[in-house]
């Protein structure tokens, strides 16, 4: 079986649960025998080569678009749907070869996907990481990015929703016949555990959907009862400054640090030593960062509506604007040793369940079903 | 047969905020999602399987025999929502085809304390509520959930019952049936196991269509026991079964209707109460149990109630909050501690079997184990902080 694949960041340099997704999945794949070609676009940062015998990455012309940029940004200045347009034309001219089918990733590269479909007459599989109404935060969201996520969703002949909520999107939201849709959740490459500390940690981009600004509100009342504990905010956003002035405003801005942008490297060991993950996303398909949390160790409170949430016992669940519930559950954690305990051993084992090879597994049941 | 009848307490939602906060102790108690609850579950079980049981032994004059246990949680829930259930149970008790069983009368786990005090006390309060209500003294104990071991039944028989219901699990039994009484290796009384086997063929795989036995019939059933080699059967169930567990629409209430005529139509079968069977059958064999049994799970032991961490702290936390009650002497506290010691509440913390949802997750009403554990755990501080 040989899949061209098209996505838009790959290891080590990326910005979201797309990137680890199509590293975990490639590589897992390429271990079962199924060759990939992965195409994506050449940026200032080098993208990583393969070292796996099925495995090759090719890097398609030059964009500096990233699948969680929007059209308002101003460094783009007007030239975003361009870009887009002029990047997935190339895609389509670069994609040359035998294959049984193609496989995309979110509505990047979609209108390749559907193009390279009809010009090559071989069946499109599309995965949806996240949609136009997960991104907005469900605040205006943009028809541009909808109307090509729509024709992508309905071009494709099958489609992978990274979690049931997704799905369920999808099917409202888009139209879509449920039939064609299958859930895959998501996997982690363990991390491993540190010496923790009375850190309080969020880690994500610093934008509207992953709700950044609960995360500050619940600490403000953890910092009431447990004045020694100390929060984290990690990742980069165009939240950051309005994040920033929310800590001064609330009077925490001495316990609550912000770290900018993070290696990957210092990601690993922030998740080492916190003692408690919270993901207070306003809309999340999955979020990877509680799998890579609860794999070092740290459990992790979630968003009930995040597909982590859905897939995963071993977690607490909150609403994510109902931040004294937030608090009560951090506090509980920092006072109860037996809960941290038995979350953190009880989590890591089911860990065992989000492989990448059981998603590589997966993923090919649905190419089969196509070709 | 035998029929297990109880509903817990279940908690508010109680957060660290609470903790501390002076609120009245009674205000621990969802009275509202009880009331419900309780309700719900008697219309669709006790009243009409009630009724139907009364109809039964009516039938047969009185050849079929029942026996239950009652909590005390239960009964006061009869008492302040729907004291018709307590008036149909009376009923039953007339008839005389009914035996009443012994338990602690807050379906506690206090016979696995250190000390045995609290249990024999808990025990004492159910005495005295039996007998309030039926004006008759229990001869036989069935403990919390059949949680059994050498300990217990050596208290047990210090109180002076002649009989004692555990489960019949392989691990105590080996290769000997539970079709027969036994003695325990350290007391003079009677110990009736329950056939899991047969019990659980009605109690869980009655409406499960992918179970070979399924559809289960009376007259089938019947076949089997009657097949059985041993004195007797000891079928111990849920109540809740009737309607609950397994709704009207399985078909579950016609196959307790049928029973009693499908088993009676073998001349070598009968029913006896659990007073009866110890009195008609003799020890056939002593058994040893020095580690805690019971009919929970597939573990038959008390890793359900107390399987991690969680569940430790909360049990050592109401320990010591009992110890310095009653040093105390606070009725109302002491009230509103011992409803915390309902096997219920540590019950939901159990984190056994998590990832398949299974049968845990369906009698909860918290959002899982951990979720169970913050309330409960919150619970117990706002309570050792009312009488430090």
């Amino acid at each position: 079986m040989k899949v061209a694949m098209i996505g838009w960041e790959y290891p080590p340099f990326k910005a979201g649960g797309l990137g680890t997704h199509c590293y975990g999945l490639t590589r897992s794949l390429a271990d079962k025998d199924v060759k990939v070609d992965f195409y994506m676009p050449k940026t200032k940062h080098s993208a990583g080569s393969s070292n796996k015998k099925n495995l090759v990455i090719k890097e398609v012309g030059e964009t500096e678009i990233f699948p969680y940029d929007r059209p308002e940004d101003k460094e783009l200045a007007g030239q975003f749907f361009e870009s887009v347009y002029r990047y997935n034309n190339l895609v389509v001219e670069k994609v040359k070869g035998n294959y049984d089918l193609i496989h995309c990733h979110d509505w990047l590269t979609m209108k390749a996907g559907v193009a390279l479909k009809e010009k090559l007459g071989i069946p499109l599989v599309l995965s949806v990481h996240s949609t136009e109404y997960d991104r907005s935060g469900w605040i205006c969201p943009n028809d541009w990015f909808i109307n090509i996520e729509r024709e992508g969703m309905e071009k494709a002949d099958r489609i992978i929703a990274v979690s049931h909520f997704t799905k369920g999107v999808i099917v409202d939201k888009y139209g879509i016949n449920p039939d064609k849709i299958s859930v895959v959740h998501n996997a982690v490459y363990p991390i491993g555990e540190g010496e923790k500390q009375e850190i309080v940690l969020f880690l994500g981009r610093l934008t509207i959907q992953k709700g950044a600004e609960f995360f500050l509100r619940a600490a403000k009342k953890v910092l009431e009862y447990e004045p020694d504990s100390r929060f984290v905010v990690a990742g980069m956003g165009d939240m950051l400054p309005r994040l920033i002035n929310q800590a001064v405003d609330m009077g925490i801005s001495s316990k609550v640090i912000f770290t900018g942008l993070l290696t990957e490297e210092e990601v690993r060991h922030i998740y080492r030593i916190s003692n408690v993950y919270v993901m207070p996303s306003v809309s999340e398909p999955f979020g990877i960062t509680a799998l890579e949390a609860v794999s070092a160790g740290t459990p992790t409170i979630a968003s009930k509506t995040a597909g982590f949430s859905e897939a995963f016992q071993n977690c607490l669940r909150v609403d994510f604007w109902d931040t004294d519930e937030m608090a009560n559950k951090i506090i509980s954690l920092l006072r109860y040793d037996p809960l941290h305990k038995t979350l953190a051993m009880e989590g890591k084992r089911e860990l065992d369940l989000f492989t990448w090879d059981r998603v590589a597994e997966k993923t090919i049941n649905v190419y089969r079903g196509v070709i | 047969m035998y029929f297990e009848v109880h509903q817990p307490m279940r908690l508010n939602r109680f957060s660290v905020f609470n903790i501390g906060s002076n609120a009245d102790a009674s205000k621990y108690f969802n009275n509202k999602l009880n009331h419900e609850i309780f309700e719900k579950v008697a219309k669709k079980c006790y009243l009409p399987t009630n009724d139907l049981l009364l109809n039964l032994i009516n039938e047969f004059d009185g050849k079929f025999r029942i026996s239950f246990s009652l909590t005390g949680t239960f009964v006061e829930y009869c008492e302040r929502f729907m004291p018709s259930v307590i008036d149909s149970l009376k009923k039953l008790f007339a008839t005389g085809a009914v035996d009443m069983i012994e338990e602690t009368y807050f379906h506690s786990l206090s016979g696995l304390y250190d000390d045995l005090d609290e249990f024999e006390e808990q025990i004492r309060m159910h005495r005295q509520m039996i007998k309030r209500l039926f004006n008759y003294e229990p001869k036989v104990f069935r403990n919390t959930e059949a949680i059994y071991d050498n300990r217990i039944a050596k208290k047990i028989g210090e109180m002076g019952y002649k009989g004692i219901i555990t489960e019949g699990t392989d691990k105590i039994l080996g290769w000997r049936s539970p079709n027969y009484v036994y003695r325990p290796i350290n007391s003079d009384i009677k110990v009736l196991l329950r056939n899991y086997s047969l019990s659980d063929d009605i109690g869980f795989r009655f409406s499960s269509r992918h179970w070979p036995g399924f559809p289960l019939t009376a007259d089938k059933y019947a076949r089997w026991i009657s097949r059985c080699e041993g004195d007797l059967i000891n079928l111990f169930i849920d109540y809740e079964t009737f309607g609950e567990h397994h709704w009207t629409e399985t078909g579950i209430f016609d196959f307790l209707s049928h029973l009693p005529n499908e088993v009676l139509k073998n001349k070598q079968l009968d029913f006896v109460t659990v007073s009866e069977a110890v009195d008609r059958y003799q020890p056939v064999g002593e058994i040893d149990v020095p580690w805690a049994i019971s009919w929970a799970d597939e573990d038959r032991d008390v890793s359900t109630w107390l399987g991690n961490d969680m569940q430790f702290a909360c049990f050592n936390e109401l320990k010591d909050i009992g110890k310095k009650l009653k040093k105390r002497g606070d009725d109302e506290l002491m009230n509103v501690w011992r409803r915390l010691q309902t096997s219920d509440h540590l019950y939901y913390v159990s984190t056994k079997g998590l990832e398949d949802g299974d049968v845990h997750a369906y009698f909860s009403h918290y959002d899982g184990p951990y979720d169970g554990f913050i309330n409960y755990m919150n619970v117990l501080q706002d309570l050792k902080q009312k009488i430090s």
